[in-house]
């Protein structure tokens, strides 16, 4: 028992790419051979292991190498270098529906697919009302998988897939299709899954889903580990990851202004509750912006303005400093320091924070940095929606007057 | 299955996990196979009877053809009888040959996504096919009485030649299952093989018939088996237990072929899928 169930050990699969697929021919004869393959590592040098009943979750860009990740731990490849151990039956949720034939019926699927999964046929006769109930397909059980709708196919999918009660569960992007009933359906079954003491591991974009199943998290980059531990810090540097692309992109935040106007900022910074630099926090932390603005022109009335927006553009909050504590008049050259502290009370998800400085009576923009700063909140468990009004539910049972 | 999980060090598979591996997928084998053959011929009015009518309907046509044609005599065999009887097993070989060499690369959403032995879908084309070749094998039997071959203890040797003829075929399946994962082509390399093998195996006519072209037409596996199936039922060529050697080593060749193929790239022809 104390053996973990997953363990890798600087494991490595390298795919040869092929620009053109290979043919008989031009292989025999080693025409053009050495120009239109060229290797490539997909993952490198992973070293991580799962213990048992642990829930981990693996999150990355895209072609960070996470989809090879789950073939290589559902055993679908086997790897270049290292080694790869899974002790326990795998059940990749990835395949829900796998080895469906659209002629035979959803009868006889179940049995096809749940062999598939490494049941045996007793084992499906038992399971076999327990499958059909979750799926809902009851009516429709002796019909043609062709005629089902494809919620029911997925339904009935899934349902064989649970019924193999795998010792290790691979979750792929399964749980955000279905509608909503039959996901917090799979998502109790999950949970259910979870409390016997099965192995999980999600890889998936869906970060709320990454917080609610797993305390642990893996973050790969460009093929190898670039985190593992707990997981809102690997969501924080998930982001990282993100505006590192971004400023590769864009132009680096607040290094300068717009040429054309009066002033411009030269360092913009967002700094967590601990005072330090950061691109991550969690919902309701304190947070300061600094940031030092440098005048080429003179200015009379200067306001400075902040913005959170969320990374699709809807506005939560704008502010000004107040009117008569504004600093009047800024001779060319003069420099001016901004600050803004305030609570980020908002829900999980990327938001963007801009300053800028506008003249007082016109309303021009006298300064604003190319780039908003990026911050990504890891919101308080079960909020929803744009702000954390942080309020502070209770129930409490009231004997009724009947029953008394 | 890997019920039980599995250590993986390196892109191939021992051959001792292999055949192990191979063994504890049988159950999903014969569920395979019997759902390949019933969806076959489940949205068809006459179901299975087409099963037994298309063998039937090539082997009167062959027959009419080429005794008109190629004005090819056998004796006090009826013509009929004597290509059916050569065609049931080529018919078997062939339909395994081409369903199990494309088998792997067919079941791609199915290879890509969870792990079994690969060998498992090329295998499963001989079980699927088994169905429909043992009626066949049924009414060969009805043909000999129908029109009076004396079977006697000889037709024992069916059993021989039935096993020998699957595990040719599975042979044959086996190798080029897995060079199609990787050369596509293969898939019309089998095809245009299958056209002409046909016309190089004693089906049509009478090994006594060619000659010394004969020396050459026994080096084709198939002809073993044919010949075999011939010996069982309405009498072989003489020298028929030469072109069995022939069968035999080609099996066995091949056979180790095969699992060289796939113990080393069993794990990794998802990659390619």
């Amino acid at each position: 028992m104390s053996e973990p169930a997953i363990e890798l050990a600087g494991m490595g699969k390298q795919f040869t790419k092929y620009d053109d697929t290979p043919m008989l021919v031009t292989r025999a004869l080693r025409f053009r051979t050495r120009t239109k393959r060229s290797k490539l590592w997909a993952l490198r040098n992973i070293d991580f292991t799962v213990a048992r009943g642990e829930c981990a979750g693996v999150i990355g860009r895209n072609g960070s190498g996470k989809s090879t990740m789950l073939t290589v731990l559902a055993g679908v490849t086997g790897p270049t270098e290292g080694r790869v151990t899974v002790r326990g039956s795998v059940a990749p949720l990835i395949s829900v529906g796998i080895g469906f034939h659209p002629e035979l019926t959803g009868k006889e699927n179940v049995y096809v697919n749940g062999m598939v999964l490494g049941m045996n046929r007793n084992q499906i006769d038992r399971q076999f009302d327990g499958i059909v109930d979750f799926a809902e397909v009851g009516p429709f059980i002796d019909t043609p998988v062709k005629f089902y709708s494809s919620g029911m196919q997925l339904r009935l999918g899934f349902a064989v897939a649970v019924a193999a009660e795998p010792e290790i569960l691979l979750v792929d992007e399964v749980l955000a299709v279905g509608d909503l009933s039959f996901q917090l359906k799979c998502f109790k079954r999950m949970q259910e899954i979870i409390e016997a003491g099965a192995t999980i591991v999600v890889v998936s974009h869906n970060l709320a889903a990454i917080r609610n199943l797993c305390a642990r998290t893996i973050v790969l980059n460009y093929g190898t580990k670039r985190f593992d531990g707990d997981t809102h810090e690997a969501i924080a540097v998930y982001h990282d990851l993100l505006g590192e692309r971004r400023e590769i992109d864009d132009a680096p935040v607040g290094s300068s202004g717009d040429g054309q106007l009066p002033a411009r900022f030269e360092r913009v910074e967002l700094r967590g509750p601990d005072g330090t630099q950061t691109s991550h926090l969690r919902g309701g932390d304190e947070v300061e912006i600094q940031g030092d603005v440098v005048v080429d022109q003179p200015v009379d009335d200067p306001v400075f303005g902040l913005i959170v927006r969320t990374e699709g553009g809807l506005v939560i909050y704008t502010d000004s400093t107040p009117l008569l504590q504004g600093v009047a008049g800024l001779a060319a050259g003069a420099r001016a320091q901004f600050r803004a502290r305030f609570r980020m009370a908002v829900t999980s998800g990327p938001y963007e924070v801009q300053v800028s400085m506008r003249e007082l009576k016109t309303g021009e923009l006298i300064a604003r940095p190319l780039a908003p700063l990026r911050v990504y909140v890891s919101g308080r468990d079960g909020v929803h929606g744009l702000a954390d009004l942080g309020a502070d539910l209770s129930v409490s049972r009231v004997e009724s007057a009947e029953s008394a | 299955m890997a019920a039980a999980g599995f250590e993986l060090e390196g892109e191939s598979t021992p051959v001792r996990v292999l055949v192990k591996q191979i063994w504890g997928c049988r159950g999903l084998w014969a569920m395979l196979a019997r759902k390949d053959f019933f969806v076959r011929y489940r949205r068809a009015s006459f179901g299975l009877l087409w099963a037994v009518v298309l063998p039937l309907l090539q082997a009167v046509v062959l027959a009419i053809v080429f005794s008109r044609v190629g004005k090819i005599h056998t004796g006090n065999i009826n013509y009929i009888v004597f290509i059916f009887s050569g065609n049931i097993s080529w018919n078997f070989f062939s339909t395994v040959f081409g369903a199990g060499s494309t088998a792997i690369v067919d079941n791609a959403a199915m290879t890509a996504k969870i792990y079994f032995p690969r060998a498992l879908l090329p295998l499963v084309a001989a079980g699927s096919t088994l169905y429909g070749f043992s009626i066949t094998v049924v009414i060969l039997l009805g043909m000999c009485i129908v029109t009076g071959v004396p079977l006697g203890v000889s037709v024992l040797l069916l059993i021989p030649a039935i096993i020998l003829m699957i595990v040719l075929a599975e042979a044959f399946a086996l190798v080029f299952s897995a060079l199609h994962v990787y050369f596509r082509d293969m898939r019309f390399v089998v095809s245009a093989m299958q056209t002409v093998w046909f016309y190089v195996t004693p089906i049509i006519y009478p090994l006594s018939l060619v000659g010394k072209l004969g020396t050459f037409l026994r080096i084709n596996p198939v002809t073993g088996i044919v010949e075999m199936f011939r010996a069982a039922t309405v009498g072989a060529d003489p020298r028929w237990v030469a072109s069995l050697w022939w069968t035999l080593g080609w099996t066995v060749g091949l056979l180790i072929i095969a699992t060289l193929l796939h113990r080393r790239f069993n794990r990794v022809f998802a990659d390619l899928l």
